[in-house]
């Protein structure tokens, strides 16, 4: 009887917490945010009671530097904003703990291929509900960079840079005569490459951090440069199994000997600035640490990169602490001609602002040029949620071909497979 | 005195073990039963949220209670809904595993073992006896040799091969297995051969090396810093190649390498784990009384002797629960494994890579690919598998022994 009645009551404490937690209450509305509409916004007023916002970001070395100060300037010209800057490991994870807790930051500065699958979760939150219009988007930014933050014909991120790879070479060890001057001429690298290590032993032509590591972006410029149009395209056709990719994944066992064994993204620039190799293939965000280091570095196009935007995304924190209205202006602020021209001539990145890109000391820099041809060159990242079905997968194969467990045919074709896998899911 | 007996009773015993009660509730039962119903649905990536108005999702689903409701995410996928069929996620992983030419396999490998068994059966009947016939080591030597005669006629590795060919559960969890097998008979090794040593009464500096042979346990509170400390030394650029350069020795790349970068990851968990076997051992050897040594010298017994007829008998009651720890510690091994390989290195695309353990496939699978449901079935098998294994450890170890009694 007294079991009976043990279990009875723990059965009864057990149900009583379930049905407290099933109560459903009506959702508490999100505040009303002032918004500002027209094709041109006005800044919004500063607001009236202190308010910090958090900025979950991927910006690192010198390069933070420059991006830190404008945001300093905000935080003087509106001192109740205290902007406060931080870098997770993993953005991805971090987000799916933070947010539904209601943790975590009001905006993300993030690449424009995350906006599909984060507006599926409802992680960040469309511009077009905070006096954002398309108006004010191709007034103000490049067109590239306009198609990049729209998905679903809703604005979800302002922009603030176009990125793209490509080789910057030490001036010290190489010069553009020691690269190809067709960025399709892949064999041409190759027999630069061998020259380079035969006549320097122990040092390396390039680097590629993608080749070895697995990392999709980076190995990007060699399969688009052999002609794979595509690793998937918005409508989840996948384009990893064919000849062209076959071609450039022998080409990556063709050049293995010829590669630093370490191609990982730090042992790359640690090898670059140590002149270990002459050139890596990389972005703008490292431009800044070679300036420090004191490098002469030129730029050689070779390949297709793929064309990324930096964005700045408004999270679904931001609307429901009723900070929305201060994230947008921030990142207005942030992405706007004043503060853009003064991070652009610092960390050398190929501005989003059209008035910025204009500016005659912004064209003068030559990081701008360097970049700017082998983005000319390159293929748009997709913002659709398929974008996030290729990365794994290619960066897999790529990594298996490079350690000579799978054949390029067996690699890609599996690759192929798998992101079809994964596209199928989300149809 | 009568109402003490009845309900007044249980309710006060109710409420000293209620707060318990609750926390078993809410963090050991709960998750499991949330983790089991998610892996009925499709729950990924491109379906993360939940329906709140679908009867079981409302229920368990956090971010339909009512606290949490106000942070639930309105993104523009279609929520989560139950799998059709219902146990897709389980034929997923385990499909091709019920198909005959697998399960040939498993026989196959099965029969390798049955050697084995019948020897430990000749070997406690033999035990009873006064005098052994044969040695035991004759009796288990000859069935390891049989096993690895079976193996050769029922081709062993390509049994190993098909059955890893089902799916990446398998795969996963033979790397698992072979990673527990390959680590704790080195655990008990090294920490055996240094608690004999650090036993010397006259050894110098005793003091001294006890403490800096724990150093590596100590480190394992920032094992992720200490395993790049690994990691960097045995990348191309390493410490590792230096040496070998130093006296011309060819290098490798040695993470790049499969059955290489399994040894590392197996190397830097010894390394880490010795001290707990070791500082075990030392405890155990200090218990075991000196007379018997004693009489055993008189006896004539060689130190080889006394260490298997003595010394290792007397030490099983310590090292058992101490292999049976280190056994379910090194199969759910992450941190290490993931800061020094990640799982690499890749087999390709949608294969797991091949220093991938159970944990690193799983976080991958979650973190990476967020494939939550699927993942979620993966962990009620695995929450299957261990549960069973843990009830036959405690049975081998009896740890639990004194308080049932």
């Amino acid at each position: 009887m007294k079991r009976m009645l043990f279990v009875l009551a723990s059965i009864l404490i057990a149900g009583s917490i379930l049905l407290a937690a099933c109560t459903t209450t009506t959702p508490t509305p999100a505040p009303v945010v002032p918004t500002t509409a027209g094709s041109n916004p006005a800044p919004t007023t500063a607001p009236a009671m202190p308010v910090t916002i958090q900025i979950w970001h991927q910006w690192s070395g010198a390069y933070l530097d420059a991006i830190t100060a404008a945001f300093n300037q905000y935080m003087v010209d509106h001192p109740n904003v205290t902007i406060d800057l931080s870098k997770p490991d993993d953005v991805t994870s971090s987000l799916a703990v933070a947010i539904p807790a209601g943790q975590g930051p009001d905006i993300i500065g993030w690449a424009n291929d995350q906006i599909g699958t984060n507006a599926l979760k409802g992680n960040i939150a469309a511009l077009d509900d905070y006096g954002i219009d398309m108006n004010f988007l191709q007034s103000t930014y490049e067109p590239a960079a306009v198609a990049g933050v729209v998905w679903q014909n809703k604005i979800w991120a302002l922009p603030e840079s176009q990125e793209a790879i490509t080789l910057v070479y030490n001036k010290a060890l190489v010069s553009a005569a020691d690269f190809p001057t067709d960025p399709k001429d892949f064999a041409g690298l190759l027999d630069k490459a061998k020259a380079f290590a035969a006549a320097n032993p122990g040092k390396f032509l390039f680097c590629n951090q993608g080749i070895a590591g697995g990392d999709a972006y980076h190995v990007a410029p060699i399969y688009f440069g052999f002609g794979v149009p595509q690793y998937v395209d918005d409508t989840g056709k996948v384009y990893f199994n064919s000849p062209e990719a076959v071609a450039a994944g022998n080409w990556i066992v063709a050049i293995k000997p010829f590669l630093s064994p370490d191609e990982t993204g730090d042992t790359c620039k640690a090898a670059f600035l140590g002149g270990t190799v002459a050139a890596m293939w990389t972005g703008p965000w490292n431009v800044a640490d070679f300036d420090k280091a004191g490098i002469q570095y030129g730029f050689a196009a070779m390949g297709k990169p793929f064309v990324g935007i930096k964005t700045l995304m408004i999270t679904a924190n931001a609307v429901s602490r009723g900070n929305a209205a201060v994230a947008v202006d921030i990142i207005k602020y942030y992405t706007s001609a004043a503060a853009q021209k003064a991070i652009t001539l610092a960390n050398k990145t190929i501005p989003a602002n059209t008035a910025v890109l204009k500016d005659p000391e912004v064209q003068a820099l030559k990081s701008l040029a360097g970049f700017g041809a082998n983005a000319n060159l390159g293929i748009p990242m997709s913002n659709s949620p398929f974008a996030n079905a290729q990365w794994g997968p290619v960066g897999d194969a790529t990594a298996a071909i490079w350690g000579g467990s799978q054949t390029p045919d067996v690699a890609l074709a599996a690759a192929q497979t798998a992101i079809e896998t994964a596209v199928a899911g989300m149809k | 005195m009568a109402q003490w007996r009845g309900w007044r009773k249980a309710l006060t015993v109710l409420a000293f073990i209620a707060p318990t009660l609750i926390g078993v509730l809410i963090f050991n039962i709960y998750p499991i039963v949330f983790n089991t119903y998610i892996s009925f649905t499709n729950r990924n990536m491109f379906h993360p949220n939940p329906d709140c108005s679908v009867g079981m999702t409302g229920i368990l689903e956090p971010t339909c209670w009512a606290v949490f409701h106000k942070n639930a995410l309105k993104g523009l996928a279609q929520p989560y809904t139950l799998k059709t069929p219902l146990f897709g996620n389980y034929i997923d992983l385990l499909g091709k595993f019920f198909s005959g030419p697998v399960l040939l396999a498993v026989l196959a490998i099965l029969v390798c073992f049955v050697p084995l068994i019948i020897a430990g059966q000749i070997n406690k009947r033999f035990e009873k006896r006064v005098e052994r016939p044969v040695p035991a080591w004759t009796v288990t030597l000859g069935a390891i040799i049989l096993g690895v005669l079976i193996g050769f006629a029922v081709n062993f590795g390509a049994a190993v091969n098909l059955i890893a060919g089902s799916g990446d559960f398998f795969v996963v969890n033979f790397h698992s297995i072979l990673y527990v097998i390959l680590c704790i008979p080195l655990f008990f090794v090294v920490g055996l051969a240094l608690a004999l040593l650090l036993n010397v009464k006259d050894l110098p500096g005793r003091t001294f090396f006890r403490v800096i042979l724990i150093v590596p346990w100590a480190a394992s509170t920032v094992a992720i810093m200490m395993s790049l400390v690994w990691k960097f030394f045995f990348q191309d650029s390493g410490l590792f190649n230096m040496l070998l350069r130093l006296f011309s020795l060819p290098t490798k790349t040695w993470l790049n390498y499969p059955i290489y970068a399994f040894a590392i990851i197996v190397i830097a968990n010894v390394w880490y784990s010795y001290p707990f076997f070791m500082v075990t051992i030392l405890g155990a050897l200090q218990s075991i009384p000196g007379e018997l040594y004693e009489a055993a010298e008189v006896d004539g017994a060689s130190w080889w002797q006394r260490l298997f007829s003595i010394t290792l008998p007397l030490l099983r009651p310590a090292v058992i629960p101490a292999i049976v720890l280190s056994s379910i510690t090194t199969f759910q091994m992450f941190g290490t494994v993931w800061a020094i390989t990640g799982g690499n290195p890749s087999n390709g695309a949608g294969a797991p890579g091949a220093t991938d353990l159970v944990m690193t496939y799983a976080y991958k699978q979650v973190f990476q690919t967020q494939a939550f449901a699927r993942t979620g079935a993966f962990a009620v098998i695995m929450f299957i598998m261990l549960f069973g294994a843990t009830l036959y450890s405690l049975r081998i170890s009896r740890i639990t022994k004194g308080a049932y009694d």
